[in-house]
């Protein structure tokens, strides 16, 4: 099926694709991902929007072999739960390491790939996925 | 005052990969169902319960056109998409539509094409349930998250994979006796081990099977000869995905919709006889009843009884639930409502245990608990 990306919905996603955004409540100290303007936890409206360092914990982790037709090229996708270190949980694709190889708690860092090619002649999208983190964080804000 | 409202006929039909039927052909087998215990069908109002009518069968406005197929014009006509819990929320709308005196009689329709596809578009169609600049931009699919719940509870409560598989095995079996369930089939106790996975660890066994269906009930202010009631519909939400919230092993939308409707209907949770839940991947159908309060955390798996099919004295999903039964997204809920309507006012007693005279609960969801809706039902007396 030939899907047909938006342009301007990519270039409107640039802050989800390429950093990681999440909320802090400045009432009761929760965070979260994505944010949302009011806290998950409190429903207090202080929130403040921070960038993640993009380096966390790997906390649980599923091999998917049922794919959408978008990611039906990458299949099986391994999906992450991460801990961000700055104390948030998010869902992500996790690249760059055998299935065997992954364990819970490995260190792992935000880096940027290929997240879908949309036909021969449509956009190609990068986004932030995560891999096993090598010791040496590049960049201010993944 | 809000007036009362009653379940006057109901009807579905069976599950199945329907490739020679369209919406609107489910949808007109599903009301001749029903007409055949009921002929005096004068709507008012008609409300279509369907998930996703765009990318399955390039329609919107889906009501209209079933509407206007069905020959029932001149009368108020809507929509409603709640994902997969659309069924019970175009209840709860419908409800409201008479509960409020605006119309008197409704006919809500729920219906669904889910095999239009190869399995990777439905897989691509079912993850936009998630939030589309999160989950469904990433390939993080709804089968994905609940495997990572799956992990989560068997990681807290120390649970192995064969001890939660007893689900799907209690599910086949009430399936055979369900006439309308898509997989009339047992499965034996080691049968996971020549299924698929989906998403490790949940296998194809664990997940609800793609199929077409459709169900309707008919809704008026009048009870009529036979009638059951809605005496209870609660709902709530939460934040859409699990894992942003603090703990992702309790549905809150649950506790919270079940609790509206217990109180609405003015009755305490142990006078339920009778329940069907939301059970799209083994591991929800505990959290559901953990969330309902029908065991403690991490204890639903070892109280839940494969042989009577019962936690806690309550009957569940006797239907097959979602992974027998079948979960034609849209239609869902107004399967189980036509599930519960049979047990109470239908004759359906495939257990032979008379629940005529109990209450009845109907769960449903969207997601892990992002939305939930609840109806507790009873034989109008």
């Amino acid at each position: 099926m030939a899907v047909r990306d938006s342009p301007p919905r990519i270039w409107r996603l640039r802050d989800i694709l390429y950093r990681i955004k999440y909320a802090k409540c400045r009432s009761c100290g929760y965070m979260f991902y994505p944010p949302r303007i009011s806290c998950v936890r409190c429903s207090s409206r202080d929130v403040e929007v921070m960038i993640s360092k993009g380096l966390g914990t790997l906390v649980e982790y599923t091999i998917l072999y049922q794919v959408s037709s978008r990611f039906q090229d990458s299949a099986p996708l391994i999906i992450g739960l991460i801990r961000l270190d700055e104390g948030f949980n998010m869902y992500g694709q996790v690249v760059d390491i055998d299935p065997k190889d992954l364990r819970k708690g490995m260190r792992v860092e935000a880096v940027l790939r290929r997240l879908r090619v949309d036909g021969s002649s449509g956009l190609i999208t990068y986004g932030l996925k995560f891999r096993p983190a090598i010791g040496v964080h590049h960049g201010r804000s993944s | 005052m809000t007036r009362r409202v009653y379940i006057n006929a109901a009807g579905a039909i069976e599950i199945d990969r329907h490739f020679d039927k369209s919406y609107k052909a489910l949808a007109l087998e599903s009301i001749r169902r029903m007409e055949k215990r009921f002929s005096a069908i004068e709507p008012e109002a008609v409300v279509v319960s369907s998930m996703s009518p765009e990318s399955m069968g390039e329609q919107i406005g889906l009501a209209g056109v079933i509407a206007d197929y069905l020959g029932l014009r001149r009368l108020k006509v809507f929509r409603v998409e709640m994902g997969e819990a659309s069924g019970l929320a175009a209840i709860m709308a419908s409800y409201s539509l008479i509960a409020s005196g605006l119309v008197n009689r409704v006919l809500v329709i729920g219906v669904e094409k889910i095999t239009e596809l190869a399995t990777s578009h439905i897989v691509r169609v079912y993850s936009m349930i998630g939030d589309s600049e999160y989950m469904g931009l990433y390939g993080i699919s709804p089968a994905s998250e609940a495997s990572m719940i799956a992990k989560l509870y068997m990681a807290r409560y120390g649970y192995s994979y064969e001890e939660l598989f007893k689900w799907p095995i209690t599910m086949h079996r009430n399936a055979v006796r369900n006439p309308h369930a898509q997989l009339k089939f047992m499965i034996k106790a080691d049968a996971y081990r020549d299924s698929p996975i989906i998403s490790e660890p949940l296998r194809l066994l664990d997940a609800y099977p793609f199929g077409d269906g459709a169900s309707a009930v008919y809704m008026s202010s009048k009870p009529g000869d036979v009638a059951a009631e809605i005496l209870g519909i609660g709902s709530s939400n939460d934040a859409h995905d699990a894992v942003s919230r603090e703990d992702p092993l309790f549905f809150s939308s649950i506790r919270e919709s079940f609790g509206e409707a217990l109180r609405m209907a003015g009755i305490n949770r142990d006078l339920i006889n009778y329940l069907e839940i939301h059970d799209s991947y083994t591991p929800y159908s505990y959290i559901i009843l953990e969330s309902m309060g029908f065991a403690e955390r991490g204890e639903a798996p070892k109280r839940f009884s494969p042989d009577t099919s019962s936690i806690d004295r309550v009957y569940v999903n006797l239907s097959g639930g979602l992974k027998a039964r079948g979960h034609p997204w849209g239609a869902t809920g107004i399967y189980q409502v036509y599930e519960l309507f049979q047990i109470l006012v239908g004759g359906w007693n495939p257990i032979g245990v008379d629940m005529s005279n109990g209450y009845a609960a109907a769960q449903s969801m969207n997601g892990a608990g992002a939305q939930s809706y609840i109806a507790i039902l009873r034989r109008a007396r």
